[in-house]
């Protein structure tokens, strides 16, 4: 779906299908025609088809996530992310929106997965899904605190850090992420009337 | 893009459903006008203000581009609002006053700009707000508060992470007090009290916060103005001879123009935005900008420094408790001139319930760490981290400020670029309180303690000020601009200071001073 220039925020699905993934922590997911609620997790598990990302984008971001935060590819870090970038930014849960991305969120992501690629390939003459799991983190260490040299995406330390909250979303953001960590989740009631 | 009917003129036209925009409206409606509100984003109902980190980000700007620039770039999205109610929807809920010493920074140290009004003209609608929506707090124990009403409710709840860091302030010779909050602590006017779950940033669909949809919007509402969400204004139109606003032109979820005539047009979309719209607002009458004879439309630009101190304990904070707000405040550092020593005020914030996830989550705590330490940093952190955060002063500075972009919206308007840098005293005040902020923690038990390398930048206000003539500021003290009669501003772009309090209990006050006075005048504003 092309990305509108102003956002009508207006649901794509309905509401009530919306508001009850959200309770759980999903998204809304359109299989078949029908709409189906589903955490990332869910959605990676059933390898429900990509909308926007790559297949080898999806590689980059997946093994990206479990190096900035282990667990993050099996929590669905790209199922979740494409996601997000098939619909309008006005409605977009990313964290790139609070921290100042221009969209289309999707320059933005394709770019920074690109530059990391290249980077890889400069120093390892591989792409960085297939560097060993110690030549991952170097990479990203580099990258938390400066564009390394020949880097044409984004400024690679706001690159890590949205990428890395994306980890985090998935990974501690959600009802189970809550469970995980000891903390009350605590939604609030439903109101029983509109004030 | 096709364009529709005139529709039929209004009494007043105000652009922006946030806070300001609200609260006039429903002034204005009880008395009988006819007003619209238009606004850029959604409508919102209280389900879609579901609790969660990753879903209240729905809530945070999402209009056209705003170009960020000069050595201290503001984070702007996290900061502004999208839909009805604004960037109050989001809001923590902390309502401090402006100290007397606020109104007149420039008369009694040479620095900054003065108020065209002192405190005690602004005081009788600090009391009427608190009494109309509800505020939770301690008159007595906030020794700094400047004269006025007690709240009308008892403080919010404490919880042991507010009760450690107080402690550790008392231990250094500071004082506390409960932050006067504008969340129910008890059941107040017919909307509940806080069940302190900290989700307030995402807004509070049960009502105990004094967000727009639970206050003011529903007010408006009631009283018929006309809402509509999802239209876009662009600019003001003028008459001939550029003397009289005779409406605004705006563009709906369809892009389908439309011109919306109105006897009063009230600009209160933000900071930001207003002297955007009114930049993008010239006529041969007005080349340089609409109301803009002065130059100093889109100057004096501010935001508050946010100097954060983290640390971690080795016992249960109950940190997830309480309100995204804070238990506790601390203005002992609230007096501006210091012998040998920065410049300006500052509120200790003390005491804000800890997420895991997002931009005030314990995922930011430690930017720096990934992998396995970081999750075991979350571990440590899910019941021991805590900060504490000294939102302090920025004086105004006509070089920060917002100007028109090269790049144009979708309607082909320039965006809002905005320059905005800190000097070497804002940049000391923050280095201060950091080293006080770690006494503090050193003193409360803290087994580790840091600060973040990057100073966070809270709110947007100034650019559009409010002062005496039309050669220092663009509008009077209830708004209306000195160029146009009949076009008031509203909202925190009226300050000419800030103080070190958080803005969203003085723009309540402002906007309702300025609707009794459009009110008791409205011959004078609309003839």
């Amino acid at each position: 779906m092309p990305n509108r220039p102003r956002t009508t925020s207006r649901p794509p699905v309905g509401r009530r299908v919306v508001l009850k993934g959200a309770a759980i922590g999903a998204l809304v997911f359109t299989i078949d025609g029908a709409e189906l609620a589903l955490t990332p997790r869910e959605a990676r598990a059933r390898a429900l088809p990509l909308r926007v990302l790559g297949e080898d984008e999806a590689a980059s971001l997946e093994a990206l996530g479990d190096v900035l935060l282990p667990g993050a590819k099996t929590a669905g870090i790209v199922a979740y992310v494409d996601h997000q970038l098939a619909g309008d930014p006005g409605d977009a849960l990313l964290i790139a929106r609070s921290m100042g991305v221009a969209p289309p969120f999707a320059d933005f992501y394709r770019a920074g997965l690109k530059a990391l690629d290249a980077a890889s390939r400069a120093r390892h003459d591989a792409g960085f899904a297939a560097l060993p799991e110690a030549a991952q983190s170097e990479l990203v260490r580099l990258i938390s605190h400066q564009s390394p040299d020949g880097w044409a995406g984004p400024p690679a330390p706001l690159f890590y850090a949205v990428t890395r909250n994306d980890a985090i979303d998935v990974v501690y953001g959600t009802v189970e992420g809550f469970e995980r960590l000891g903390v009350p989740y605590m939604p609030h009631i439903a109101p029983e009337r509109p004030w | 893009m096709v364009d529709l009917a005139t529709p039929e003129k209004v009494d007043a036209v105000i652009v922006g459903g946030g806070a300001a925009g609200c609260l006039i409206a429903a002034k204005l409606s009880q008395r009988g006008k006819h007003v619209v509100i238009l606004e850029q984003g959604p409508a919102w109902e209280p389900e879609d203000l579901v609790s969660s980190q990753i879903w209240n980000r729905r809530l945070k700007w999402a209009g056209s581009v705003v170009q960020v620039a000069g050595k201290h770039p503001i984070g702007h999205n996290y900061n502004t609002g999208w839909g009805m109610g604004g960037a109050a929807l989001h809001h923590f809920g902390n309502w401090p006053r402006l100290h007397e010493a606020d109104f007149h920074v420039k008369s009694e140290h040479g620095k900054g700009l003065d108020w065209p009004i002192s405190y005690a003209d602004l005081r009788p609608w600090y009391d009427r707000v608190q009494r109309e929506v509800g505020l939770a707090g301690d008159a007595k124990r906030e020794v700094w508060r400047p004269p006025g009403e007690p709240y009308p409710m008892p403080p919010l709840q404490s919880f042991r992470q507010g009760e450690v860091l107080a402690k550790g302030f008392a231990a250094i010779g500071l004082r506390t007090a409960p932050m006067p909050a504008a969340i129910n602590s008890v059941a107040y006017k017919g909307r509940p009290a806080c069940l302190y779950d900290g989700w307030c940033e995402a807004g509070c669909p049960i009502g105990a916060l004094v967000n727009p949809q639970a206050t003011y919007l529903a007010q408006a509402r009631q009283a018929g103005t006309d809402i509509r969400p999802h239209s876009t204004v662009t600019r003001v139109l003028s008459d001939a001879s550029g003397g009289r606003a005779t409406g605004v032109e705006y563009y709906d979820a369809e892009q389908a123009r439309h011109m919306q005539p109105a006897g009063l047009v009230i600009l209160a979309s933000n900071a930001v935005q207003n002297p955007r719209i009114l930049l993008n607002s010239a006529t041969d009458k007005h080349p340089d900008g609409l109301a803009n004879s002065s130059g100093l439309v889109g100057r004096y630009f501010m935001a508050h420094f946010g100097a954060a101190v983290k640390a971690l304990f080795d016992e249960d904070l109950e940190n997830y408790r309480g309100t995204s707000g804070n238990q506790f405040m601390c203005q002992d550092g609230y007096g501006k001139a210091r012998s040998n020593g920065p410049f300006g005020s500052y509120t200790w914030q003390i005491g804000a319930a800890v997420k895991p996830n997002d931009i005030t989550g314990i995922a930011t705590a430690r930017g720096d760490l990934f992998g396995t330490a970081l999750h075991d940093f979350f571990k440590r952190a899910a019941r021991g981290l805590t900060g504490l955060n000294a939102m302090g002063e920025q004086l105004p500075d006509p070089d920060n400020r917002v100007v028109l972009s090269d790049l144009k919206d979708a309607h082909g308007f320039p965006v809002a670029r905005v320059v905005h840098s800190a000097d070497d005293n804002l940049l000391r005040l923050a280095q201060h309180c950091q080293d006080e902020g770690k006494a503090v923690m050193k003193a409360a038990g803290a087994t580790e303690i840091w600060t973040p390398p990057n100073l966070g930048w809270i709110h947007v206000m100034g650019g559009t000020v409010m002062g005496r003539t039309a050669q220092d500021s663009v509008c009077d003290s209830f708004g209306r601009t000195h160029d146009v009669a009949n076009l008031v501003l509203a909202g925190t772009g009226l300050n000419p200071t800030e103080g070190g309090v958080h803005p969203t209990f003085t723009l309540h006050a402002l906007a309702m001073r300025a609707s009794d006075h459009m009110l008791a005048h409205w011959g004078s504003y609309t003839a």
